[in-house]
């Protein structure tokens, strides 16, 4: 399973990358793996500010719905509206053109407190082990 | 956990498995979207292994079986199936079963894992003779618009004579199968009973045929809802009378069985919640166990919720108020997402009568 070097990542699955003056965030593969086919993501409005942790976005499988976590605080600068009509992009392309949300006004020390690829791949081994 | 004859053909084929009323069971192989389209438009086979079944046989053991059911299986045809429900003394809902009559004197009763012992215990203390086969019985049902033709193709050729809702038993490779023309999907489709030694051989020959492909548990979910059929355990349960359940075109008021004066009783009352299709606007899904408000007034529960794949939208069934008029709007669970009261079945081009 494919966990990119350039991102960071969340104990919840959510991965944040750095694209210069925004933050784009989604959730891992292994995350849409586990929900199995996505058929309804719910995403959060242009213009909120979102604490760190708190529930940003709703993602439905067919088998259930689960929260979307906030990696880090900041102001919602984009969403990704394409889902709204092709949640089935989060199974196909996680970490491009499956992403949910973009920030900015991010505090970098948050971010820097989150996993990198090679922690996150041990913590994902480990709960699959 | 108990695995099923068919166990290693689910490993071989890549299948997620899962525990499934302490039975080992695929939820999926290729994915849940694929499985269910693939049912809708060609054919699926399902391990149903974990099922109950049992024999009655004589007179005496099927009257006395009669007596536990609300539908009329004393009076059933010989090759033809019937659906109803095991009741206890309180009219509730033990199991929902299909009674398939054989021969004349020869009933086979088919049931779910999930209550299985009690079913078990109710049977064998009515009618001593009755024999638990489940032990001894796998179950393959072949699902899709093409299930005739992959049975016929695999050497099961009594497939082809069967009407909605019949029965015949054939030989295929020595031993004998039992073939009902019914299902759980909607779509035309079969299900065979035989022995366990037989159902890799009989499970491998089918997946040879083209176009035929292995479906879980998470496939069978999202078929069934869409054709507004309650899955035991979940939609029906010993909290629930077939009159809630809404099945009272199961229920033989003419003849006598366990739990009918309640169920008359609570008819004369009324003003009981009944099993109500219930859908969104959206992609949302209702899920199990929300809490369904009518104007912020708690009115009832949803027991099944998915996103419907071949409608488009969130579609399931929930126990509220008899009075609710269709398109009654409502909303449901943490999020207060609006369901609206709609009717069954949810999928409409379904080809199991064709």
């Amino acid at each position: 399973m494919e966990f990119p070097d350039d991102l960071r990542y969340t104990k919840d699955h959510e991965w944040i990358r750095d694209d210069g003056n925004v933050y784009t965030v989604g959730i891992t593969a292994y995350a849409a793996e586990q929900l199995g086919d996505i058929t309804y993501v719910e995403l959060p409005e242009v213009g909120t500010h979102v604490k760190q942790g708190a529930h940003a976005a709703t993602v439905e499988s067919v088998k259930a719905a689960s929260d979307v976590y906030s990696p880090v605080a900041g102001h919602i600068a984009e969403i990704n509206e394409e889902l709204e009509a092709r949640p089935e992009l989060v199974n196909e392309s996680p970490y491009d053109n499956g992403w949910f949300f973009r920030l900015d006004d991010v505090e970098s020390v948050q971010l820097r407190r989150l996993m990198d690829a090679a922690a996150y791949r041990v913590y994902v081994e480990e709960l699959t082990a | 956990m108990r695995r099923t004859p068919l166990y290693d053909e689910h490993v071989a084929n890549g299948a997620k498995v899962v525990d499934f009323h302490g039975w080992l069971l695929p939820i999926q192989y290729a994915g849940i979207l694929e499985e269910h389209a693939h049912t809708r438009s060609r054919v699926s086979l399902f391990d149903c292994s974990h099922m109950g079944e049992f024999i009655l046989k004589g007179h005496g053991s099927i009257r006395a079986f009669d007596r536990l059911v609300c539908m009329d299986a004393a009076g059933l045809p010989v090759g033809r199936c019937r659906y109803g429900a095991l009741l206890n003394e309180a009219g509730r809902i033990v199991d929902d079963v299909i009674a398939l009559r054989l021969d004349e004197d020869l009933l086979y009763v088919v049931t779910n894992a999930g209550a299985l012992d009690a079913v078990r215990a109710r049977i064998l203390e009515h009618a001593p003779d009755a024999r638990d086969v489940s032990e001894s019985t796998a179950k393959i049902d072949v699902q899709g618009p093409g299930a005739c033709e992959a049975l016929m193709a695999a050497g099961i050729s009594a497939a082809r004579d069967l009407r909605y809702f019949a029965v015949c038993r054939t030989t295929w490779k020595g031993a004998e199968v039992i073939v009902t023309r019914a299902g759980y999907t909607g779509e035309r489709g079969y299900e065979l009973y035989l022995p366990p030694e037989l159902a890799p051989k009989a499970w491998r020959a089918l997946i040879a045929v083209p176009g035929t492909a292995p479906a879980g548990l998470g496939a069978r979910d999202t078929l069934r809802t869409e054709m507004g059929y309650p899955l035991s355990g979940q939609d029906v349960d010993e909290s629930r009378t077939p009159l809630e359940a809404r099945m009272d075109r199961f229920i033989a008021w003419n003849k006598e069985f366990v739990g009918r004066e309640a169920l008359v009783e609570l008819k004369r009352r009324g003003g009981y919640p009944v099993l109500t299709a219930i859908r969104t606007r959206d992609r949302r899904a209702p899920r199990h166990g929300f809490e369904a408000y009518a104007d912020g007034v708690a009115v009832g529960t949803v027991t099944s919720g998915v996103f419907g794949p071949s409608v488009g939208y969130g579609i399931g069934l929930a126990y509220l108020p008899d009075a609710l008029p269709p398109e009654s709007i409502l909303t449901a669970g943490p999020r207060s997402i609006e369901i609206e009261v709609s009717e069954l079945p949810f999928y409409r081009q379904g080809s199991c009568r064709d």
